[in-house]
């Protein structure tokens, strides 16, 4: 009897403790799901974008505002950031919009050679006022009246301009409705870039710009009907101007070449590749571009520098490796024993 | 009484010899290996992979992504070693295989009720002479693409005639009004459908150059001209993700990228041609899975590749594709569900596939687009005279067609 009621005890005991974990892992997964929903609720509350304002010192040139969140997500690719917007119903004030998730903020003027130290703005409208890189003031209550500006993306305008031409503005509006984006002329001093352009962003809903300089005293015609892209004037003594939307400034990526062994039974081998994963082909068709040997007993192909994946292929494409991928904008040396026996380097 | 125990001792025996054989069974079968080759990208066949998970260990599934695969289909088709077993691919060249005998008609592998749920164009798609040789899964069409950093969506162009317009005021500095793969026949089957004419006709006869496709041509290289002189998918998609057109003609295909771009993509209706009231009409591929004889000549094969296609055929794989791949679900009743009736691009492809013509099935298509393709680099890229060049290729079509017979 005694041995019975021991194994039913024990049975019991069993039963029991079974019922009893998933309670416990359901307690748990209860407080998780509850952390889990306060901390989505703390970051819904923040808004889509935040506005930063600064008063910077006379002698702080085309202030700019680089911006993050406390897990590293930056606001903008590049230091210094982006350029602030000059306020000209507050003079001595600069403002941007950045996304709500931004908790900090350095403003930095002259190309970034002058800066603050990190300042906290937790996803709150801002406004810091820097009377030296040492003493910098942070309000949450606004600095610059109750009404704040209005919120547009921006495009950039490049200049470059006849050394005759002293201090380039830049002039913009909407050709249809005669809106001014600045308030008075000649309009927004433009910033002297390394590269001889001079540059300043622009409201996207102005389609037609003007850039001037002398004070105004000279000056291009009427640019109307621009697109709200990045573009590029190259302006002349007497004024004329060539408009580009392409960057002369840019590098050009150049060709990358491959080299490829194969197989004995493999052939007339080509070349096929891509930019993974858009999907972008270098070439046309399928099987892509005959491989040429060398004189060093290599097969070999031009292939645009931007792509990463490559597949080399034989027999009039019926017999290939599967997709190699590789580093952009590097010489391969491919070796191929067969379809799935790829080996590659780039020396 | 006696009797009772008996039966039931029998039972139990019988039960347990049969459950040791069935176990035993089991042991022994090796797991039945389908190959399936496709051209998708990952997101489609991660979802496929996923629905067949359930299939494993005793159906293992591999998939081989082929760039070549029509092509290399061609070649190995009939050779039980090298052949897949299905494969993934849009309907157009349905025809070829078919006439090669290597296709199994999917009737014979598909429930009856699946077939009947489908949307009608793609049974149409999917049928050459009177056998239906796809399961068809989801399907696409070319879409009329805008930024809407350069257009809001009421100064789209609604008409072919507006649309010149705006490529002429537009295209200057390195930027277009509009551009697309011009010298490629897929992108010209818009021009060519919307003029009421056609590449080649249900009989296997080329009409490159009839009246429609001559006025189709002409009218159509009034584009060209305001467009950049290469014309290849490169060029053309790069120049929509820089920002650098401002309208364009692109598959579902292209939608990832234009997005992560950060491009702020619209989708308008394709603007209606002046000449004949037609919307420009793309051509309409149905993607789907054929299925190969070599492949079901093995009965456990068969019974695994029924499986697999029950599977891929059902609403939830179906939706979960066609939100994966921007592409419309191929079976009617998957347009019930909330996901699809909310993805702007899924409806907008369902619209103007209304319009859209399947690609032609027929074996004689297959050289149709090199014939098309070399007709149309003569007229928009070497400036030769329409007329004669059609002619040219109509010949050369006629020729290469009789050479397949």
């Amino acid at each position: 009897m005694k041995k019975i009621l021991t194994i039913v005890l024990i049975a019991l005991l069993a039963i029991s403790f079974v019922v009893a974990q998933p309670q416990e892992e359901q307690t748990s997964l209860e407080n998780e799901s509850d952390e889990t929903s306060l901390s989505e609720e703390l970051i819904d509350k923040r808004p889509d974008q935040i506005i930063v304002y600064a008063q910077v010192p006379e002698e702080w040139k085309f202030p700019c505002l680089w911006a993050w969140s406390k897990d590293g997500q930056n606001a903008f690719e590049n230091w210094p950031g982006n350029q602030m917007i000059k306020d000209d119903n507050n003079p001595g004030w600069y403002y941007l919009y950045v996304p709500g998730f931004v908790d900090s903020v350095i403003v930095n003027a002259n190309d970034g050679s002058i800066q603050t130290s990190d300042y906290t703005v937790e996803g709150k409208n801002s406004w810091i006022t820097i009377s030296n890189p040492e003493t910098v003031s942070v309000s949450f209550d606004p600095l610059t009246g109750n009404t704040l500006p209005e919120y547009f993306q921006l495009y950039s305008v490049f200049a470059k301009v006849d050394s005759s031409w002293q201090n380039p503005n830049i002039w913009a509006w909407e050709n249809e409705t005669g809106k001014n984006a600045f308030k008075t002329w000649p309009g927004r001093e433009m910033k002297k870039n390394s590269d001889g352009f001079y540059s300043m962003q622009i409201p996207v809903w102005c389609d037609s710009i003007i850039i001037n300089a002398n004070v105004g005293q000279i000056q291009t015609s009427d640019l109307k009907d621009i697109d709200p892209s990045s573009v590029w004037l190259t302006i002349s003594k007497d004024a004329t101007v060539e408009i580009t939307y392409n960057d002369p400034t840019a590098i050009i990526v150049p060709d990358i070449k491959v080299y490829a062994k194969v197989p004995s039974t493999w052939d007339s081998p080509c070349l096929w590749a891509w930019s993974h994963p858009d999907g972008t082909n270098a070439f046309a068709n399928w099987p892509g571009q005959p491989l040429e040997m060398n004189e060093n007993n290599w097969y070999e192909s031009d292939a645009p520098g931007w792509i990463n994946s490559v597949i080399i292929n034989g027999n009039e494409g019926s017999i290939q490796t599967s997709d190699i991928r590789v580093e952009s904008g590097k010489d391969i040396y491919i070796t191929v024993n067969g379809p799935d026996s790829v080996e590659f380097s780039y020396k | 009484m006696k009797l009772k125990h008996l039966s039931l001792v029998l039972f139990l025996v019988i039960a347990t010899i049969l459950s040791l054989s069935c176990s035993k069974q089991k042991d022994d079968n090796n797991p039945i290996t389908i190959t399936i080759w496709h051209d998708k990208e990952d997101v489609v066949v991660d979802v496929i992979k996923q629905a067949l998970e359930p299939l494993s260990p005793d159906i293992i599934v591999n998939f081989e992504r082929k760039a070549s695969l029509a092509e290399t289909l061609k070649l190995v088709g009939n050779n039980p070693k090298t052949a897949p077993d299905m494969y993934l691919y849009a309907h157009d060249k349905i025809g070829v295989y078919a006439e090669m005998g290597i296709l199994e008609p999917i009737t014979n592998l598909v429930n009856p009720d699946t077939i009947k749920n489908l949307v009608p164009m793609t049974k149409t798609a999917a049928t050459y002479k009177g056998n239906m040789y796809q399961l068809p899964i989801y399907f696409e069409t070319l879409l009329f693409l805008y930024n809407k950093k350069y257009l809001k969506a009421e100064e789209v162009p609604s008409t072919t005639d507006d649309l010149l317009t705006y490529v002429k005021n537009k295209t200057k500095y390195g930027h277009f009004g509009y551009i697309e793969q011009h010298s490629t026949p897929y992108y010209f089957g818009p021009w060519i459908n919307g003029f009421n004419g056609k590449v080649i006709d249900e009989k296997g006869e080329p009409c490159l150059d009839s009246k429609e496709s001559l006025e189709a041509l002409a009218y159509h290289l009034k584009f060209v001209k305001y467009m950049p002189d290469e014309s290849e998918y490169a060029t053309v998609n790069t120049l929509f993700i820089e920002g650098k057109a401002h309208t364009t003609i692109g598959g579902p295909w292209l939608i990832p990228t234009i997005k992560n771009a950060g491009i702020d993509l619209g989708i308008a209706n394709m603007p209606v041609i002046n000449q004949t009231g037609k919307p420009l009409t793309p051509y309409l591929g149905v993607q789907g899975f054929q299925v190969l004889k070599t492949g079901v000549q093995d009965p456990s094969k068969k019974q695994a590749i029924i499986k697999i296609l029950e599977i891929l055929s059902s609403e939830e794989v179906e939706i979960k594709l066609a939100l994966a791949s921007g592409c419309a679900p191929a079976l009617e009743s998957c347009y019930s569900d909330e996901s699809i009736k909310k993805d702007e691009m899924v409806m907008a492809m369902k619209t103007t596939a209304e319009n859209a013509v399947p690609m032609p099935n027929i074996p004689e298509m297959d050289v149709m687009w090199t014939v098309t393709g070399n007709l149309l680099t003569a007229v928009n890229m070497s400036g030769q005279d329409i007329e004669t060049s059609a002619k040219q290729a109509q010949e050369k079509a006629l020729n290469l067609i009789e050479n397949m017979k």
